[in-house]
């Protein structure tokens, strides 16, 4: 009877003892992705990309000796439901969190991150305004904004003098956001935006957009749509009404779908990118990622590798999980990733939480239906 | 003048696509008196259906619209037999079924997520991507091919209800169904027939449409949206009804974003305005339905 309770005994203190152990053992990180919604072409990838990082960094021995543990919560593209699913990682222990969904569900996520002083931030979103509308300070975004496409665009565009441009863009939150960016960059590099149209999601036709755009004339068509099937349908109404002013695409140009889905369409078609497939650093990604994964990687998945490795050098500086310490030394970052051009690193200026360096995009060309070289980066004088 | 025609080609192959769905929701709420809003997604099945076939198994293109209609069929059929005949033997009231389709609705859409990545996928066009100029008309191949086909459907299926035996049991059960079934019209069988016919209606509107807005698992509830405003305008009892609704509501569409000067934004609530006004001022549509009775 003695020995029978002091083994119980014993188990309990096992017990006890083991139970903080085992808390401590993984380091938690929280993603917020799309598995259903609008984003999920988007966030389907960029998860990826984290989840191969995080799968690195726990074979070269994890963070501060322990391993990283990815909570994944799907917010279907929805404010509400982001926010809740924020709530849900910390209450999980979470001690970082990575939003992929959507910007206004990123957007929404903030305010419990604010509440509860827990770091996110988001490597892919390019809502400029995800760092202004809330001033969180437990927030940083690191992918490339939307005005920081357009002043590319134009920079690349600058040598060719165009006075007059036409915008297309489409009726998602994002493609009206980095529309109104598109037009006010512009617009400020004093070219006339003489041609507007929208491309409503669903719609069966663009040839009465591009008819408009074709009588308006412009010197060139500049597309802030984030629609693929949409961006597809205006680019087949621009080859059949012979449309010949230059293209000059978003980042959502940028997804390797374009080479099979516009097979044809695309020769010419210039492209705003974070992703230069010359670097080194891009080489071995993709054959670190094919060789764990099975497949061939693309830049979204390059977004959310970058995004994990960030979050993991933050929590190494830091030297623990407390998240006051994880937030000074995340914005106090100095990396170097896989995205951006050739040497760029991630750095939030002060009182900046942007870390997307503004010279790191490039202009990329499509050749016959390839994805091709980089012709321009930076943003120059604009 | 030359761009009003090549917009009118290019608004008549639209609306035919909206005709051809709103004719799904009408060859099964004429004898059924249910709204099968999955209609869009049935459209959906066969986008990924002419992709699969063309790109995967690589059917020459009027082989591979035979299978899918085919299959289109078996879907509507396996549709009707799990989300509607047990609850139609058991006695629920209509909007059971409507609710169970819906559910089938989200069915499809993951289903079809969860086996393609939700990228776009290319459906083929019928003669490649080209233009023909007919005199002033100019246009699209696919274009012209979507109206010819949609003509085609159209005049087979009023054919159908107006010339055959088996048409006027479909057009007895949606005027009496109790009449119908004391006449020894087999009402079981009407109901399966009418969702196997909507099914490969649907799955027609969304080969031909798929060709211009490619396969993706998103194009569902658009398509069904167009469909059910086009069904509303035309009359939700009529053959033609449907065809007319579908053209009146992309030329509506289509001639608001290319004339109308208001921001590009407004033009998509063009569809939506005629749905009300319709709904308030003429809820049978333009053309309303034979008298129905019981």
């Amino acid at each position: 009877m003695r020995t029978s309770k002091a083994i119980a005994g014993l188990a309990c203190v096992l017990a006890v003892a083991l139970v903080p152990a085992q808390a401590q053992e993984t380091i938690k990180i929280g993603v917020i992705t799309d598995k259903v919604g609008p984003a999920k072409p988007y966030a389907e990838p960029i998860t990826q990309g984290v989840e191969f990082g995080a799968r690195e960094i726990n074979a070269k021995g994890g963070v501060l000796g322990r391993k990283i543990e990815l909570l994944i919560e799907d917010d279907q593209g929805k404010p509400d439901v982001s926010a809740a699913m924020a709530r849900k990682l910390v209450d999980s222990g979470a001690a970082f969190i990575l939003s992929v969904s959507l910007t206004p569900a990123t957007q929404q996520a903030q305010t419990v991150s604010l509440a509860t002083k827990t770091p996110q931030m988001t490597p892919s979103n390019s809502g400029d305004t995800l760092t202004t509308q809330i001033d969180n300070p437990y927030f940083w975004q690191t992918g490339p904004l939307g005005s920081i496409q357009i002043a590319t665009l134009l920079s690349y565009a600058g040598a060719k003098n165009y006075k007059r441009a036409a915008l297309v863009s489409d009726n998602s939150d994002l493609g009206q956001l980095l529309a109104r960016f598109f037009k006010s960059g512009l617009e400020k590099a004093g070219i006339q935006v003489v041609s507007e149209e929208l491309i409503s999601r669903g719609a069966t036709s663009a040839d009465a957009q591009m008819q408009k755009v074709r009588a308006a004339n412009p010197d060139v068509l500049v597309s802030a749509g984030v629609l693929t099937a949409e961006n597809v349908l205006m680019l087949k109404s621009y080859r059949q009404l012979g449309l010949k002013m230059p293209l000059l695409a978003s980042y959502n140009f940028s997804v390797p779908v374009y080479m099979s889905v516009a097979k044809g369409l695309l020769n010419g078609v210039t492209f705003v990118d974070a992703y230069d497939p010359a670097k080194p650093e891009i080489k071995a990604f993709e054959a670190g990622y094919k060789k764990a994964m099975g497949r061939e990687p693309f830049n979204l998945h390059g977004y959310g590798y970058d995004g994990i490795h960030l979050v993991a050098d933050a929590i190494r500086r830091a030297g623990s999980t407390d998240k006051e310490k994880i937030k000074s030394a995340m914005q106090a970052t100095n990396y170097a990733g896989i995205m951006g051009a050739k040497g760029m690193r991630y750095k939030f200026p002060a009182g900046k939480r942007t870390g997307f360096d503004p010279n790191g995009m490039v202009v990329r060309l499509y050749e016959g239906d390839r994805q091709g070289r980089v012709v321009h980066v930076g943003v120059g004088k604009y | 003048m030359r761009d009003f025609l090549e917009l009118a080609v290019s608004a008549a192959a639209s609306g035919c696509v909206y005709g051809l769905v709103a004719l799904a929701y009408l060859l099964i709420m004429r004898p059924t008196g249910i709204v099968n809003f999955a209609v869009g997604e049935w459209a959906m099945l066969g986008a990924f259906g002419a992709y699969v076939a063309s790109s995967v198994v690589q059917l020459p293109y009027a082989a591979g619209v035979a299978a899918v209609l085919l299959a289109m069929v078996a879907a509507g059929w396996l549709t009707e037999r799990i989300a509607v005949r047990p609850l139609v033997e058991r006695g629920a009231p209509v909007l059971a079924p409507i609710l169970a389709l819906l559910g089938m609705l989200v069915v499809f859409r993951e289903s079809i997520s969860l086996m393609f990545s939700p990228d776009p996928y290319p459906v083929p066009y019928a003669f490649g991507f080209g233009r023909l100029e007919l005199g002033p008309l100019a246009g699209s191949y696919q274009s012209f091919f979507i109206i010819a086909v949609s003509l085609v459907v159209f005049a087979a299926t009023w054919l159908f209800f107006e010339r055959t035996l088996a048409g006027k049991c479909f057009e007895a059960v949606a005027l009496n169904r109790r009449a119908a079934a004391l006449m020894g019209i087999n009402l079981a069988r009407v109901t399966t027939l009418s969702f196997a016919a909507g099914a490969a209606v649907a799955g027609l509107a969304g080969v031909v449409a798929g060709a211009n807005i490619s396969a993706h698992y998103l194009m569902g509830v658009p398509l069904a949206i167009q469909g059910f405003t086009a069904l509303v305008v035309g009359g939700v009892g009529r053959v033609e009804g449907a065809l007319l609704g579908g053209l009146l509501l992309a030329f509506a569409e289509q001639l608001t974003i290319r004339y109308a000067p208001i921001p590009a934004g407004y033009a998509q609530g063009v569809p939506f305005l005629l749905l009300m006004l319709f709904l308030l001022l003429r809820p049978t549509g333009l053309l309303s339905a034979r008298e129905r009775s019981g």
